[in-house]
């Protein structure tokens, strides 16, 4: 019989027990009633944003992915358009986190990024909503207020990232 | 529920927020702002139109969302005439009138906007969320 | 596949709005094609059912005066209308006995307006706007006969070649030929605000053909109008129109055809035979008027020539005289000029919106 084993860097170790905590933290988002449907704090995006300034961008878009993976799994919507609006969110708010990273670091925190994350998650899901689920429904309505909730939430998580960070 | 080293109450933890902002952070904070205060303006306005509302004679005939392409005809006093919706808008695209007002009129956009064919006895009017006028003098 | 939650607490929360506003408003809106136009009546405060035997009561009424008024087409049963027989006795020189009581008021009421308005409002040129053929349903692009125009307007028919006494009418030119185009609509209009306040409706508002009369408000709030652009297909600027008043537009894209680059409108300078093009519109808006005198909703419709015509100097002058004080020109090269008193009640729907005001 042949053992096959797997062999495993400090790095993995630590991407999954991140991913665990972003896992953890967008669960609970997930079960926690929305005010209003769409509208979400993202708090697993404060994960996100740490691991990109402790450890680099590699991490982070590990931990990113990991997480929209194993939630969906875990809460059994792989493959539905949950799953997918969470995706294009997350790959869209990395694609604008790698950009935003090279942003001088002088004059911005991850506060900054954290807004650009934000905005950059709800865009990725309007995209998939105007392209693939709903193209024909008003939800351009509804856009205005998306945005707030993303500068809100943008700016507590930004916060909170910032304090982590810092201690 | 933010837990910031040195800030006890809550003034001096606004204030110690407003430390933690960089030059920078106050700008995508404005730049942000005004986005979404742009946002606002363009798309919560009265005249935004989601359907249009398609009468012939007396009757309302069909109300169709305005966020798709296609075409609708609908057999008028005369004959078929044919109604364009593409994202936003609608027009009459043919008409069997004589005079060919209705299709001069062009791409209806905003909500409260109409075309008329009378010989044709059809009528296209915008929705929105709001009506921005009870009738129109013409 | 599953929806998304989401996408169905959005949907299932705006339908519940929707259906929130549409129970709540106690507002009746039928739109009918009489009068050989347009006729969107809105009723408020009145239970549908109730609405709708009114507004029916009312297009059956502005069907029969159509069919009574109509200058050119037949009746149902093959005979001419009230007014094409009129008409033919004015032709062949005769007087008409046992013409109606309504119809005797109508055309001395046009009369006076004519003769007020200088003769810019005239009625009686009808042989002219049939010449141009506007006066077919379907009508086309015609060939400009310079020579049959200059005849028709050195026949000089006019208002005053009428003579009304009692139930008899006749005419002392035989070139006049009555069209009432220019008035009926504002008459219906009147018509029908008198009938619905008869019948203890308070808040209504009527619109033939893009003359409107308002009756009482809509709910809390004035019925609110909204102006054509004479050039697009879109409102260039609302009003709110208060109890009794009536605002009426006379614009050269209502019926028009073009030849050779050229836009010839159904407006005929009763002066040259040829319609008038230093015009795109006129819209004016009138206040109630005293019982004895022309209604608002007539002098709403029939204003609006004279002011239309008029060279651009002499335009105020006509406002006076017809004893209009809100008015709009819309000239041809898209300039817009309000009365004083008219500034205050346009509320313009894009920004800077440039305007002269004329004092």
């Amino acid at each position: 019989m042949k053992i096959t084993q797997i062999q495993t860097t400090e790095e993995d170790h630590r991407i999954a027990k991140l991913a665990a905590i972003a896992i953890v933290l967008h669960m609970v988002e997930a079960v926690i009633p929305s005010p209003l449907p769409g509208v979400k704090p993202g708090i697993a995006n404060i994960v996100t944003l740490y691991v990109l300034y402790q450890y680099g961008f590699a991490t982070a878009a590990w931990v990113s992915i990991l997480r929209v993976f194993a939630s969906s799994l875990l809460l059994g919507q792989f493959l539905s358009p949950t799953f997918v609006l969470s995706l294009s969110g997350a790959l869209l708010s990395l694609c604008v986190l790698w950009l935003a990273m090279h942003l001088p670091k002088r004059w911005f925190s991850p506060i900054s990024l954290s807004i650009f994350a934000a905005f950059a998650h709800i865009a990725g899901q309007l995209i998939v909503v105007h392209l693939w689920l709903i193209p024909n429904a008003g939800v351009s309505y509804l856009i205005p207020i998306f945005a707030v909730a993303a500068l809100f939430f943008g700016l507590i998580n930004g916060l909170i990232t910032q304090s982590l960070i810092e201690s | 529920m933010l837990n910031l080293p040195r800030c006890n109450n809550l003034i001096s933890q606004l204030k110690c927020l407003t430390q933690e902002l960089l030059a920078g952070d106050w700008l995508v904070l404005i730049v942000s702002t005004l986005c979404v205060i742009y946002l606002f303006q363009t798309l919560w306005t009265n005249e935004h139109a989601t359907k249009v509302q398609i009468r012939l004679g007396d009757q309302v005939y069909a109300t169709y969302s305005l966020n798709q392409q296609r075409e609708i005809y609908v057999h008028g006093k005369l004959g078929d005439a044919t109604i364009s919706i593409a994202q936003g808008k609608a027009r009459f695209a043919k008409s069997p009138c004589h005079t060919q007002y209705c299709v001069h009129q062009g791409w209806l956009t905003h909500a409260g906007q109409a075309a008329i064919c009378l010989p044709n006895q059809i009528s296209l009017e915008l929705l929105g969320e709001k009506k921005p006028y009870d009738t129109l003098n013409y | 596949m599953r929806k998304p939650k989401i996408i169905i607490a959005l949907v299932a929360s705006l339908a519940f709005g929707a259906y929130l506003l549409a129970r709540e408003e106690p507002l009746y809106h039928t739109q009918s094609y009489v009068f050989g136009t347009l006729v969107d009546i809105s009723i408020y405060g009145e239970n549908a059912e109730r609405a709708s035997s009114l507004s029916n009561h009312i297009l059956q009424n502005f069907q029969s005066l159509h069919n009574r008024l109509h200058a050119w087409k037949p009746t149902a049963e093959g005979k001419p209308s009230e007014l094409g027989q009129l008409n033919s006795t004015f032709e062949r020189g005769r007087m008409l006995k046992n013409v109606s009581p309504d119809l005797i008021a109508m055309l001395a009421d046009a009369k006076a307006l004519s003769i007020k308005s200088h003769g810019l409002f005239n009625p009686a040129i009808g042989h002219l706007i049939g010449t141009w053929g506007f006066q077919r349903d379907e009508f086309t692009a015609v060939d400009i006969n310079d020579r049959i125009i200059k005849k028709l307007v050195k026949s000089d028919p006019s208002m005053s070649d009428i003579v009304l006494e009692n139930n008899t009418a006749y005419s002392k030119n035989s070139a006049v030929k009555l069209d009432l185009g220019g008035y009926a609509k504002g008459y219906a209009l009147d018509l029908a605000a008198q009938y619905l306040r008869k019948q203890h409706v308070n808040n209504a508002l009527i619109n033939i053909g893009g003359n409107i009369i308002a009756i009482g408000k809509h709910g809390d709030k004035p019925w609110r109008v909204g102006i054509q652009h004479p050039r697009a297909p879109t409102a260039i600027a609302t009003i709110d129109l208060p109890d009794g008043w009536a605002v009426g537009t006379s614009g050269d894209y209502q019926r028009y055809f073009m030849l050779n680059g050229k836009r010839y409108c159904h407006i005929i300078d009763p002066r040259t035979g040829y319609p008038t093009q230093h015009t795109q519109s006129v819209t004016l808006l009138v206040p109630p008027q005293p019982a004895n005198q022309t209604q608002a909703g007539v002098l709403s419709d029939v204003a609006s020539k004279p002011i239309f015509i008029e060279s651009p100097q002499n335009r105020s002058k006509a406002a006076q005289e017809l004893g209009v004080e809100n008015y709009m020109v819309i000239d041809d090269q898209a300039n817009i000029f309000v009365s004083k008193s008219m500034v205050t009640k346009l509320n313009w729907l894009s920004p800077n919106v440039k305007f002269t005001t004329l004092q």
